[in-house]
């Protein structure tokens, strides 16, 4: 196998683990529950696990 | 920390003052009942750093609707440090109503009279030294949107916040004085904490009051029956508001000096006059609508084809390229073939055009600089087909999607978004929903999670259920490349040329779905009344620039970032399962893992047109569908990575005609026009993405969210399957309306016999 085919691989690999690992991280810091971000949503607090515990 | 609540009418311009406090980017509406949840942020400029707590837009602290719960429940029981009240100027006397509550709780106030820009400009003036002493409260005259008193206001809420207040009420004045003070002593002797509040709440007969202090009913039935009014008689709730109002006539409402006395029409009125009349407004507002679509889809914005406008072939600037294709002569006339190709494309199709010559170009190289590297050639399928392929079919419609986010978003902010609700709600009565259902579901058009979120705002329960169910068809910002992609293949195979027209079509079946679910769905599960519909109608203002840019930047800043976390590594996921196969060895298209998934679902879609009835490859057009739960948007970028695999298995020389991803899978499948439009049809109806599943999960009760999980997959089969057979054997729409009628016979004695 080729260097580059072996960095190919190692990127790869990296972008499916590292988005699995950015979603649980996410999850587990309560601020999203749609993939995207909360600033400019009006339903923010929806999402943020700690409000949600206030309220 | 020190906490300061920001506490105000609807539209009172509560959320623009959080923005600027804490350089948030929250959403902001010209229309009431954009934040229906409490939000908080930090302010730094202040002597120490101060939590700002943004609240849902209210008319007073009764348990009306649950935006005013919260309000009451933040501000009782969190106790901020100061509520900063803000008192949109404009509308002095109906904010002040809620100012009088607000000072009966023994938290510090300050009010923040707002809107000083529309103030000055309508020539009016408030002196607010005179309120202040009458109020006995700090008052600062600001500016959210202008950024002006912001600094001042702090500084005063901050020495505010530094002093114990003790409630006050404007009640003393009133034949009410006596008996609220009988009960306030009896409350404080029960250690009740704010007392005054609760005392007058629980004479005005509130629900939670009486509840909390059941204890205490008996006795203030008791004071109570040592009073009675001429007028109001024992309606203690009408009393006390009408206390309220006059005490502000006579005491607050001469701070105000209004340049022209008397009721005199406003530049909004004599808009409405024309946008929400009785027989223009809904016509006005279909033809916005279709402004909208055709700003951001049409081909042929001018209608220029009728123009007889020559090609850019004609003109002699396109070459044929190395590999038979036709191609423009230079960069120059790349850039041009843009915004012109015989027609005059709309400023949509011409961002899509730039954003595929550039994802094409760039991509192109480097799939060429892995290869010069000389990568293998599974590790090129990877990248050039698999990656990019799939990356590409997605980022094009990025502009697009921005294009439809900013005319929905102008559409709010004007304040022609509640009028929408006002116009429509005549309709919407018959079907058994208000018109204030129908502001999430425009909503829907752009993110269907807000939208959902924002039914909080619909006070019956049946109501939120219903529209929730069907705010998936309302097509998303996201759904909106299965529809330009698709709709243009369907367009193509019918000789239109333009796919517009079918887009703005599955639009307006979207919306009849919505409609004929509601109508079913009030006939069955979700019957009710349809809730009194008010709602206050905000003044037209022109759109901040700002704001909309904000809006868009992040809007635009979270879909790229989807792109490049769950679509790239799925189109990875999609590249591997399709070019392997359950040997981990490297396989033909039709011997991979995914065709042999597709193929074990492919039966289910028979009935929609895109099942068995395909030939061997058919099975893509269910993978699509299916890839389609995670996010819409996979649906075409798995049609991007399987394009070029398939290609060289299914037709190779399509490849060098340049066809679409979807036309080559049109090809390569056999699929007819009439199961293109059943695919768009069911992916814009079904199921729809997991994120919005997680929001209807959160905002529906447990016991009818698995119903409308099944609700969503029975009315979308049922709906593309007639679809398809309808536009393929015209005479089964006889049979459809037989079993149709046959259905409304069953509901009718259904009802008849056990509704009651």
């Amino acid at each position: 196998m080729k260097p580059i085919d072996v960095i190919i691989i190692l990127v790869v690999v990296g972008v499916i683990v590292g988005t699995v690992v950015l979603s649980v991280i996410r999850k587990k810091k309560g601020k999203t529950a749609c993939g995207c971000d909360c600033a400019s949503c009006s339903s923010c607090p929806h999402c943020n696990a700690k409000d949600s515990k206030e309220s | 920390m020190l906490r300061f609540a920001l506490a105000g009418n609807p539209n009172s311009g509560k959320t623009t003052l959080f923005n600027c406090l804490t350089g948030s980017t929250a959403h902001v509406g010209n229309w009431p009942g954009v934040t229906v949840d409490k939000r908080e942020g930090l302010y730094k400029k202040c002597k120490e750093p101060i939590s700002i707590v943004d609240l849902p837009g209210i008319y007073s602290l009764s348990p009306y609707s649950p935006e005013e719960v919260i309000s009451r429940n933040y501000i009782l029981d969190e106790k901020p440090d100061c509520v900063i009240n803000i008192v949109d100027v404009t509308n002095l006397e109906r904010n002040l109503y809620l100012t009088t509550q607000v000072m009966e709780i023994d938290v510090p106030v300050v009010i923040a009279l707002n809107m000083s820009d529309v103030l000055k400009k309508n020539g009016d003036k408030i002196d607010e030294k005179e309120l202040e002493k009458r109020l006995g409260v700090p008052v600062v005259v600001i500016s959210a949107l202008k950024n002006e008193g912001l600094d001042e206001l702090m500084e005063r809420a901050y020495e505010a916040s530094k002093k114990k207040r003790i409630g006050k009420t404007v009640l003393e004045e009133s034949e009410l004085a006596h008996v609220i003070g009988d009960v306030k002593i009896a409350l404080e002797g029960q250690g009740v904490e704010n007392p005054l509040f609760h005392a007058i709440k629980l004479i005005e007969n509130d629900e939670i009051e009486r509840t909390m202090h059941a204890e205490t009913v008996k006795m203030v039935e008791a004071f109570k029956k040592t009073f009675k009014n001429d007028l109001f008689g024992v309606d203690f709730e009408a009393l006390i508001a009408d206390a309220r109002y006059k005490y502000i006539c006579k005491h607050y409402s001469s701070t105000l000096t209004k340049k022209i006395k008397g009721i005199t029409d406003t530049r909004s009125d004599k808009i409405d006059r024309v946008l929400t009349n009785k027989w223009a407004g809904i016509p006005l507002f279909l033809v916005i609508l279709f402004t909208i679509f055709h700003l951001t889809f049409s081909e042929d914005f001018l209608w220029s084809s009728y123009w007889g406008l020559p090609s850019l072939e004609a003109l002699g600037v396109m070459v044929e390229g190395a590999e038979g294709e036709l191609e423009p002569v230079n960069f120059g006339i790349a850039l041009f073939s843009c915004l012109y190709d015989g027609v005059i494309y709309s400023p949509g199709v011409v961002l899509f055009n730039l954003m595929d010559l550039l994802t094409s170009t760039v991509f192109g190289w480097l799939t060429e600089g892995i290869a010069s590297l000389g990568a293998s050639e599974w590790a090129i399928s990877l990248i050039g087909d698999g990656v990019l392929g799939g990356l590409a079919g997605v980022l094009s419609f990025v502009p697009q999607i921005i294009m439809l986010l900013l005319l929905l978003s102008i559409l709010e902010d004007t304040g022609y978004m509640a009028r929408v609700a006002f116009i429509l709600d005549r309709i919407f009565r018959k079907f058994g929903v208000s018109g204030r259902a129908f502001i999430p579901m425009i909503m829907g058009f752009g993110c269907s999670i807000p939208a959902m979120v924002n039914t909080r705002t619909l006070l019956d329960e049946r109501e939120r259920t219903l529209t929730i169910r069907t705010i998936p068809f309302f097509s998303c910002g996201a759904k909106l490349p299965i529809l330009v992609a698709v709709a243009g293949a369907v367009g193509n195979m019918l000789g239109l040329g333009d796919g517009a027209w079918i887009s703005y079509a599955m639009y307006v079946v979207g919306m009849a779905l919505a409609v004929i679910s509601i109508i079913v769905m009030r006939s069955t599960t979700q019957r009710g009344e349809v809730a009194p519909f008010i709602m206050e109608l905000p003044a037209y203002r022109l759109p901040s620039g700002k704001a909309l840019m904000i809006h868009l930047w992040d809007k635009t800043k979270h879909y790229i970032e989807k792109v490049f976390t769950i679509i790239l590594a799925s189109t990875i996921i999609v590249w591997f399962a399709s070019s392997y196969g359950w040997d981990w060895r490297p396989a033909e298209i039709q011997e991979s893992i995914l065709a042999s998934l597709g193929q074990f679902l492919q039966p289910l879609f028979t009935p929609l047109g895109f099942g068995s009835q395909l030939n061997e490859f058919g099975w893509v057009f269910v993978v699509a569908a299916i890839t389609g739960l995670i996010a819409k948007e996979e649906v075409i970028a798995t049609f991007g990575t399987l394009s070029a695999l398939f290609t060289t298995v299914v037709a190779p020389e399509l490849a060098v005609e340049g066809a679409t991803d979807v036309m080559l899978m049109t090809i390569g499948t056999g699929i007819t026009w009439q199961a293109l439009v059943a695919f768009i049809i069911f992916n814009m109806t079904t199921i729809p993405c997991f994120a919005a599943v997680a929001a209807a999960r959160g905002e529906i009760n447990k016991g009818k969210f698995k119903w409308t999980i099944l609700f969503w997959v029975v009315a979308s089969y049922i709906a593309t399957s007639f679809v398809y057979t309808v536009l393929s054997w015209w005479w089964t729409a006889f049979i459809w309306a037989a079993v149709i009628a046959l259905v409304t016979l069953g509901i009718v004695i259904w009802n008849k016999k056990f509704a009651k």
